[in-house]
């Protein structure tokens, strides 16, 4: 005859699971959200002169361009999105 | 150019410094000319983009050494090119890693960073640091004197490793953050983070070792930290600051010397050139005698703990190495340890 337990158990086992990963999921966002600010952050301090920031010499900023093609794409992914900043927190926090 | 495996140089470096005009290339040859006579093998090199080394020495100089006196080799850096060259240099770099992101319109990014302000200075610098390594790795002269471009422009070019510094710590700072946060990820997703670059994905570094960005970070600080130990060592550097006997060139040179203090590069002598010794004083120059004077006060009180070195004014014009050599009579206290080396 089936244990009656081992099926709760099983059950309470899936549930505590679907859980952590909604919670992994969830600090994985959180975390890639950071990342991407910090690329961005990264991207405009090398760059900033090119938009009226003070920025590092200019062969610092020339010797880490070559490097800096993810972060690039970020800065002006980024910058795309920064009308709706707002919405997109929104989004990332499940604020409706 | 490397110079990660570079000790630091065994040969003297002098910087002659000064306001436009005070006698920066006079002084700096006749220091030259002397220390050749002594029998040091020496470079003496024009850093002034309105040379008149050639000028003085009584000889066409180019980029090319130029033996002007036995002993004794000169060259005036060609400005325009020396910015130019090293503008291409990092230009070139980035155009060739970015030629599918047009999109970006970076060629003319890069094609105006020439006109961006520092840009003069950094080609200086590199100049200055090619010069170095040059001599240790294969010139061998055995004192190496730069005559530089006005107080404004040089100032500015000594303080650029301290400056550097600081932002090259601030940005691996960060870079360690970035590479923390991908790590992070990378733990919780069990892959690395990507990024798609010409059409295909790429996985990013996460570690300090395998991160392009933190790598050049690491070299730069490297390079930097090499020049700036090479700068603010005194048994390597000094700078002679050259000034005339009036109120205006001893505050700006007192000005450059404060900052270049800060900064840690040694200040060791101050020549006053062009100082009027008269036996008689004519009525008409008797206004610019007292003035002398007072600014010759000034200079005792601003320039406390550096050796001082006066050359008068001269009734002939100091041109040519018969010339220079009785200038540099008037210098003799600059040789003290250089002599018999």
């Amino acid at each position: 005859m089936p244990n009656p337990t081992n099926g709760l158990r099983k059950r309470v086992f899936n549930a505590v699971r679907a859980i952590s990963e909604i919670f992994k999921a969830r600090g994985s966002e959180y975390i890639e959200l950071e990342l991407r600010e910090l690329e961005n952050i990264f991207a405009l301090i090398v760059m900033g002169s090119f938009i009226g920031l003070p920025s590092p010499p200019t062969t610092v900023s020339l010797r880490l361009l070559p490097h800096m093609g993810r972060e690039l794409l970020i800065m002006s992914s980024v910058s795309r999105r920064l009308d709706d900043m707002l919405g997109e927190m929104a989004g990332l926090f499940d604020i409706t | 150019m490397s110079t990660r495996k570079l000790e630091k140089p065994s040969f003297p470096i002098y910087f002659f410094m000064g306001k436009g005009g005070v006698g920066k290339t006079t002084s700096s040859a006749a220091f030259a000319l002397y220390l050749a006579k002594l029998g040091k093998k020496v470079l003496i090199v024009s850093l002034d983009p309105a040379h008149n080394l050639g000028d003085v020495l009584g000889i066409k100089l180019g980029e090319k050494h130029a033996q002007v006196a036995e002993n004794l080799w000169a060259s005036e850096i060609d400005f325009d090119k020396m910015v130019r060259d090293y503008m291409r240099s990092l230009a070139d770099k980035v155009k060739d890693m970015y030629g599918y992101l047009k999109i970006f319109n970076l060629e003319g990014y890069v094609d105006t960073l020439r006109y961006s302000p520092g840009v003069e200075e950094h080609a200086t610098l590199e100049k200055i640091k090619e010069i170095i390594t040059l001599n240790q790795r294969k010139w061998s002269y055995e004192v190496v004197v730069f005559d530089t471009p006005p107080t404004g422009l040089t100032v500015r070019i000594m303080a650029l490793p301290t400056i550097t510094l600081v932002w090259l710590d601030k940005l691996m700072e960060l870079r360690l953050a970035i590479l923390g946060r991908r790590k992070m990820l990378e733990r919780f997703t069990g892959e690395r983070p990507k990024v798609v670059m010409g059409g295909k994905e790429v996985e990013v570094a996460t570690e300090p070792e395998e991160d392009p960005v933190y790598r050049e970070l690491k070299a730069m600080r490297e390079e930097v930290m090499w020049l700036k130990g090479i700068l603010t060592d005194p048994a390597v550097t000094s700078v002679v600051m050259v000034v005339n006997p009036e109120v205006l060139p001893v505050l700006e040179a007192e000005r450059a010397c404060a900052f270049l203090r800060r900064v840690g590069v040694p200040v060791k002598h101050v020549i006053v050139n062009k100082v009027l010794r008269l036996t008689s004083v004519p009525e008409e120059l008797k206004e610019k005698v007292r003035e002398e004077e007072e600014a010759l006060k000034l200079i005792e009180e601003k320039f406390q703990g550096l050796a001082r070195h006066e050359i008068p004014y001269l009734p002939w014009e100091p041109r040519g190495a018969d010339k220079l050599m009785r200038v540099a009579e008037y210098l003799r206290g600059m040789f003290g340890g250089l002599e018999g080396k």
